[in-house]
């Protein structure tokens, strides 16, 4: 009854402490909103300027192809030293030449092909790839029509990914584990060395409650505002920037519940080895800035070096993150991710063990 | 005389950090309703042995007892007994001074209610304002009535005016009379001789983990070889040597500069008429004559050769 008592004024000094509810809330939700705001997975639109010499209908065809697709703005209003100087100046992103006399020539018929002059900064690779692709991609198919060829070969597209998956819906359930981490081990450290620091260990041995309880009180606080945290992430996103959760919240509460054992426990290591809240703050930001980078709250972890990804796949934040997004994104069952949750249970334990044995009141 | 029945039983506690000795083999009884003190500079043990007596601390060997429990193997039952005043302690920032007591309140299976131990200290203005928005006396007005939250039999102040300006502890002194006055046992640690003084009934001196005295503070003081002070002020300097030489004179110090000295004496009522006499005789006119019984200090000095204050 009296730990009940502790959950409830833990509660009530949270929400009146401005320190603690920035952690908390105003901390990941600054990550929602700016990864929100930036249209992360819109690819990049490139301006192409045409200078068309020859004006014939093979050139008005393939001008209007052009035109037709999204990621290219195309630019007929330029002369040729114009759009030199913007490309050198970065204002455009490739000039395209057609020669005069593209009809005629082509009718005559070449023994070399009749070149389209494209103009382009090297700088931008990925970009450049794209451009050469979709020209080529319309030349083969001019020169397959102009030569009456047949083709032998067609790619069939079909859209077979139902559900819309954006970068942000990943960065989603990230922000879900780096809040929850963060507010967690922060948090504890600070409180419990500000404790120390004023006694309130202290004198709560000095009273008849037994220890665990004042900690069940401080622990149960936490369960339940990490809960709230990551409804907060989760309603910020999906209400405000169209992120998405296909899966089952009690699963993903399951998880945040998890993790957030493991993470308090690390709060209250950290918090028996800090001396004044000042340390909590800088020891508790040395722990948790790594797992926010390597565990796979920005990028897949795929996409590290694999003796790296050997390491940080045992983190604790890596599989509460794997199996959230599991659960969150492909709607899987919780049960889906046996060595994720195996790994949280074992960090669960050691992490137990160790701030039981590292507590201290004075 | 009524035997006086003992609330409290210290027997040979010792206190050990790694080679340090806090505590040094003490023991001592306080009695039921007593205002008890352990005098003693800082450094000197006085908050280890306290809190090992509360049960905080573990002792490395000797026994506690409080209202005829052990506090160490019985630590639950005691501590709903008492009250822990500690030294410096604060309390949650982010609650009322009603909502700590309160909780407070809620480990104890007896209680009272806030607003009236918010009433007892003077604070019941107080009751919705944070402990950070509070003056250091009342602070430490406080944090007495959050010792008083279960209504114990016997209250520990740890320190209790450390800090505090003369007006805010005279308030304090006022407040600990009226804790005593209920009835309850109040033992207290204190470097502050006036304190001591004015508060206990009997005073241990402590000094280097060791008890060196314990007794009242009349007590102590008449068991000084020396147990009066008398102060002259002369119109010139005076021998020094010539007057430690009158009867029950034992010591003299002097001030050179103002033509200041204090005689150290056995015996007021044989001291000052040998002065008076000699003076006569150097032709000396006394400008201001005072006699004063000695202080706690001057036992101290006398006990251990150090000030109590350095």
């Amino acid at each position: 009854m009296t730990a009940w008592y502790m959950v409830i004024a833990n509660l009530k000094m949270t929400f009146r402490n401005r320190q603690s509810l920035f952690w908390a809330l105003v901390f990941p939700l600054i990550f929602v909103v700016v990864f929100g705001l930036f249209r992360l997975d819109q690819p990049v639109t490139s301006k192409l300027v045409v200078i068309d010499q020859s004006k014939d209908s093979i050139s008005r065809a393939l001008i209007d192809q052009l035109k037709s697709i999204t990621l290219i703005r195309v630019d007929e209003s330029r002369t040729l030293e114009q759009a030199q100087a913007d490309l050198q100046g970065g204002k455009v992103n490739y000039v395209l030449v057609i020669p005069p006399e593209l009809e005629q020539t082509v009718a005559r018929g070449t023994a070399a092909p009749v070149p389209l002059g494209l103009s382009y900064d090297a700088a931008g690779l990925q970009n450049n790839q794209r451009m050469f692709a979709i020209l080529n991609g319309f030349v083969d198919q001019a020169n397959l029509s102009l030569n009456h060829a047949k083709p032998l070969i067609a790619v069939q597209g079909q859209a077979i990914q139902a559900k819309q998956l954006r970068y942000f819906d990943f960065l989603l359930p990230g922000f879900v584990g780096m809040g929850v981490m963060t507010y967690a081990i922060i948090e504890v450290a600070t409180v419990l060395s500000l404790y120390r620091e004023q006694k309130i260990l202290k004198r709560i041995l000095a009273s008849p409650l037994p220890g665990w309880q004042f900690f069940a009180g401080i622990i149960g606080a936490h369960l339940v505002l990490a809960l709230v945290q990551a409804a907060i992430i989760l309603l910020a996103g999906i209400l405000l920037f169209h992120g998405h959760v296909y899966g089952s919240y009690l699963w993903i509460a399951v998880l945040v519940f998890l993790g957030n054992i493991v993470f308090l426990n690390i709060g209250f290591i950290v918090g028996s080895f800090a001396r004044t809240p000042q340390t909590a703050i800088g020891l508790g930001n040395a722990v948790t800035m790594p797992m926010m980078f390597f565990s796979g709250v920005f990028f897949p972890t795929d996409t590290l070096p694999a003796t790296m990804r050997a390491v940080v796949q045992y983190l604790p934040l890596t599989p509460m993150l794997t199996a959230l997004r599991g659960v969150a994104l492909d709607a899987k069952p919780i049960w889906s991710f046996p060595t994720e949750l195996g790994i949280l249970a074992a960090w669960v334990l050691v992490t137990s063990v160790v701030a039981i044995r590292v507590f201290r009141f004075s | 005389m009524a035997r006086m029945e003992n609330i409290i039983q210290v027997e040979q506690l010792v206190k050990k950090f790694g080679p340090l000795i806090a505590v040094d083999g003490i023991s001592f009884e306080v009695r039921k309703g007593e205002v008890f003190g352990i005098l003693g500079p800082n450094g000197a043990g006085k908050t280890t042995a306290l809190e090992c007596i509360e049960g905080i601390q573990e002792p490395t060997s000797g026994r506690t007892v409080i209202l005829g429990l052990d506090t160490h193997r019985d630590g639950a039952k005691v501590k709903q007994r008492i009250g822990v005043q500690l030294q410096a302690s604060a309390y949650f920032d982010y609650l009322t001074l009603a909502e700590i007591l309160d909780l407070f309140g809620r480990i104890y299976t007896r209680h009272v209610p806030p607003r009236e131990l918010l009433a007892k200290v003077g604070l019941e203005e107080k009751a919705k304002t944070t402990v950070g928005k509070l003056s250091g006396g009342q602070k430490q007005r406080f944090s007495i009535a959050a010792t008083l939250v279960n209504d114990p039999e016997v209250v520990f102040l740890d320190e209790p005016t450390t800090g505090l300006d003369p007006q805010a502890r005279r308030n304090l002194w006022e407040l600990v009379q009226q804790i005593h006055h209920e009835g309850r046992t109040v033992v207290l640690t204190t470097h502050y001789m006036e304190e001591a003084e004015a508060l206990c009934e009997r005073i241990a001196i402590m000094d280097r983990g060791r008890i060196v005295a314990l007794d009242t503070s009349m007590n102590l003081i008449h068991r000084l070889p020396t147990p009066y002070r008398v102060k002259v002020k002369s119109s010139r300097a005076l021998p020094i040597d010539q007057m430690a030489a009158l009867p029950a004179v034992q010591h003299v110090s002097g001030n050179g500069d103002g033509h200041v000295y204090t005689l150290d004496v056995s015996d007021s009522a044989s001291a000052v008429p040998a002065l008076l006499t000699w003076g006569k005789q150097q032709g000396v006119a006394f400008e201001h004559l005072e006699v004063r019984p000695a202080t706690l200090e001057d036992v101290f000095l006398a006990l251990t050769g150090k000030q109590l204050r350095d």
